[in-house]
């Protein structure tokens, strides 16, 4: 080996406690960036398909809906507007599965309690939003249900019911007429939400059309082969209803998921954050173990500067000593970083947030391409911190080094 | 001539105050010569050597080595000159410690770009010549005073240079030792037919001399051609 990488190699085992400390910050640093970028990824990929699971892929609805002018119920889509929507979607390849709701609000009445709820009437058990698979008593919804519904855990606290008990549902139809149906609960969902659950109904589209009075619905929701093709099909989707005359807007689920981009933004400040700070320290706490590491080889330098090694040259070998350094510290915390995780991955330790029910466990997703990003950050925070005592070195006065202690 | 310094003045400022620390040297080295310059400490000895290996600039007056002034060179081109024609061993031997004797030796030739075959060819003919060829893979922690000077020498020799200049090479070694390597860098002076000179304090290292020169007070007094030990 050139004894150009065989000296930065060699040094680095000379002061051995210097190194192994300067290691263990480069590692520390590394394994915290990678092991929180793997719990902030696989958050945002859980909250990505529960929203998913929520909204579909798109939405379409008139412009009355999105704007929140929702009064006069002019929002709602007509069965031959709806028809037409549906040959769009038929005709464009990237599209699973659609389906129609149709949302509605009103009270929940028992003989003890009166809530006040708002109902998700949807096609029971259709191909793109099927909410039976978060029922956690009783059963889901079928297509020949038509008075009953699935009411949250909390909910069904509050009124005290189960599956199988009757409440009924009162709220005012298009006209503004007063009306009144009387609902069975057919299972308890969750969704690991109070507020949700202590609010939300789903009940099937049919009954809900009865209740409100009319054979319109208010949104189409549309699921796509590719949830990353999101932004192309939903402009896709936009021109061909625009073609066809018909004055619809069509929302991805990121568009409509206020709480997910909260959430992402959120995450993404707050790791922001952390690869600033930790970078810093990094950079800070080695940058001060090398200067006192080049500074003890002050006349080293003068030796070899006096044999005829160029300032380039001793330049090289400090910065080769600290990418060496960064490059071993950086793996050493990756390795860390993906033991930590798989250890959260297999004890499957949870934490409730703010408004959950159940504690959620913290995964990590341990995946190569996350390691990268952190393995550079500190490997380059390490090289940085050796910038200034390697060129410092490099500019030594040959005499001067050569006389030092 | 290997060696030539005109007018050499080298003055050290601090503050206001000037102080000279070698007046005016003319000094010649022919190849071959072994030159010891002896003076006392503060006599300008070390601030000659320095000069003389053009990590130093003089005050005013010039070195030329093999022919070549070298008040105008840059940085890079005397570290090229200092490269090779010039060998140097250090008071304190001055190995890197994290090499061991043989990459030690090989580490000039790195520099040279000598091939690696023709540089273990060299560097291994060097360690045997100065008795350590059995030791060429112990660091410099694991070698005595003595071996390790020797390794300095072998390290000065291996690019073939011109000249080889020893700052107080015995000082920290021992008398008998302090001889075995004079010994070994007077045989390796003739045999290589490469200049050496030496600037000691120490009176033994003169009986290695051909020629030696007193130096007090920044001035050289040339004591004549001497058979040397």
């Amino acid at each position: 080996m050139e004894l150009k990488l065989l000296i930065p190699l060699r040094n680095l085992s000379r002061n051995r406690r210097r190194t192994l400390l300067s290691l263990a910050i480069i590692a520390l640093g590394t394994a915290m960036i990678y092991a929180v970028r793997g719990y902030v990824d696989e958050s945002l990929l859980n909250y990505r398909a529960s929203t998913v699971q929520q909204f579909g892929n798109l939405q379409i609805a008139s412009p009355l809906l999105w704007a929140e002018k929702t009064e006069n119920f002019q929002y709602l889509i007509a069965p031959e507007k709806v028809a037409q929507i549906v040959k769009i979607l038929q005709e464009t390849p990237e599209v699973t599965a659609y389906t129609v709701q149709l949302t509605l609000s009103g009270l929940a009445i028992t003989e003890r309690k009166t809530k006040v709820v708002s109902a998700t009437a949807l096609e029971p058990q259709n191909q793109a939003l099927d909410y039976n698979d978060l029922v956690v008593e009783g059963s889901g919804l079928n297509p020949n249900d038509r008075a009953k519904a699935l009411i949250g855990r909390t909910l069904a606290e509050e009124l005290q019911l189960k599956p199988g008990d009757f409440f009924t549902m009162t709220t005012t139809t298009v006209d503004g007429a007063y009306n009144v149906g009387p609902l069975q609960v057919a299972g308890i969902y969750t969704l690991n939400n109070a507020i949700a659950e202590g609010q939300l109904i789903f009940l099937p589209l049919s009954y809900g059309q009865v209740l409100l009075d009319t054979a319109g619905v208010a949104k189409v929701i549309v699921t796509i082969n590719n949830i990353d093709d999101t932004e192309r099909v939903a402009t896709l989707v936009q021109r061909k209803l625009a073609e066809a005359g018909l004055d619809f807007e069509v929302r991805t689920w990121e568009q409509l998921a206020e709480f997910y981009r909260q959430i992402k933004s959120f995450f993404d400040i707050l790791f922001g954050f952390l690869t600033i700070a930790v970078s810093v320290l990094v950079f800070f706490i080695v940058l001060q173990v090398l200067t006192l590491s080049f500074l003890e080889r002050t006349r080293e330098v003068g030796t070899i500067r006096a044999i005829g090694t160029k300032r380039y040259q001793v330049f090289l070998m400090f910065f080769m000593e600290s990418v060496f350094l960064g490059a071993l510290g950086s793996l050493i915390g990756i390795i860390g970083g993906w033991i930590v995780g798989q250890g959260f991955n297999t004890l499957g330790i949870g934490w409730t947030p703010p408004g959950a029910l159940e504690p959620i466990p913290v995964r990590v997703r341990l995946e190569l391409l996350n390691a990268i990003a952190p393995f550079i950050i500190s490997t380059v925070a390490t090289v940085l911190s050796a910038l200034y005592p390697a060129l410092h070195s490099a500019r030594l006065n040959v005499v001067e080094a050569l006389a030092s202690k | 001539m290997i060696l030539e310094t005109r007018n050499l003045t080298k003055i050290y400022r601090v503050g206001k105050e000037e102080i000279p620390a070698l007046r005016g040297v003319n000094f010649t080295l022919e190849a071959g010569d072994f030159v010891v310059i002896n003076g006392p400490s503060g006599s300008g000895k070390t601030t000659f050597l320095n000069l003389i290996a053009c990590i130093d600039k003089p005050t005013s007056g010039e070195v030329y080595i093999d022919g070549q002034p070298t008040s105008q060179l840059s940085e890079g081109q005397l570290a090229e000159l200092r490269k090779r024609k010039i060998g140097l061993v250090f008071q304190t031997f001055n190995l890197i410690p994290v090499l061991s004797a043989y990459e030690n030796v090989e580490y000039p030739l790195i520099l040279l770009g000598v091939s690696r075959k023709e540089r273990y060819q060299r560097t291994m003919a060097l360690l045997e010549e100065v008795g350590l060829k059995d030791l060429a893979n112990r660091r410099p922690d694991e070698l005595s005073g003595g071996q390790r000077q020797r390794v300095a020498i072998a390290r000065a020799l291996v690019t073939n240079p011109k000249l080889v200049l020893a700052d107080e090479p015995t000082a920290n070694l021992d008398s008998e030792t302090g001889k075995q390597v004079m010994s070994i860098m007077r045989r390796l002076n003739e045999e290589h037919h490469v200049a050496f000179l030496v600037v000691t304090h120490d009176p033994m290292v003169t009986q290695y001399a051909q020629r030696t020169v007193k130096i007090r007070d920044g001035q050289l007094f040339d004591g004549g051609r001497t058979n040397g030990a």
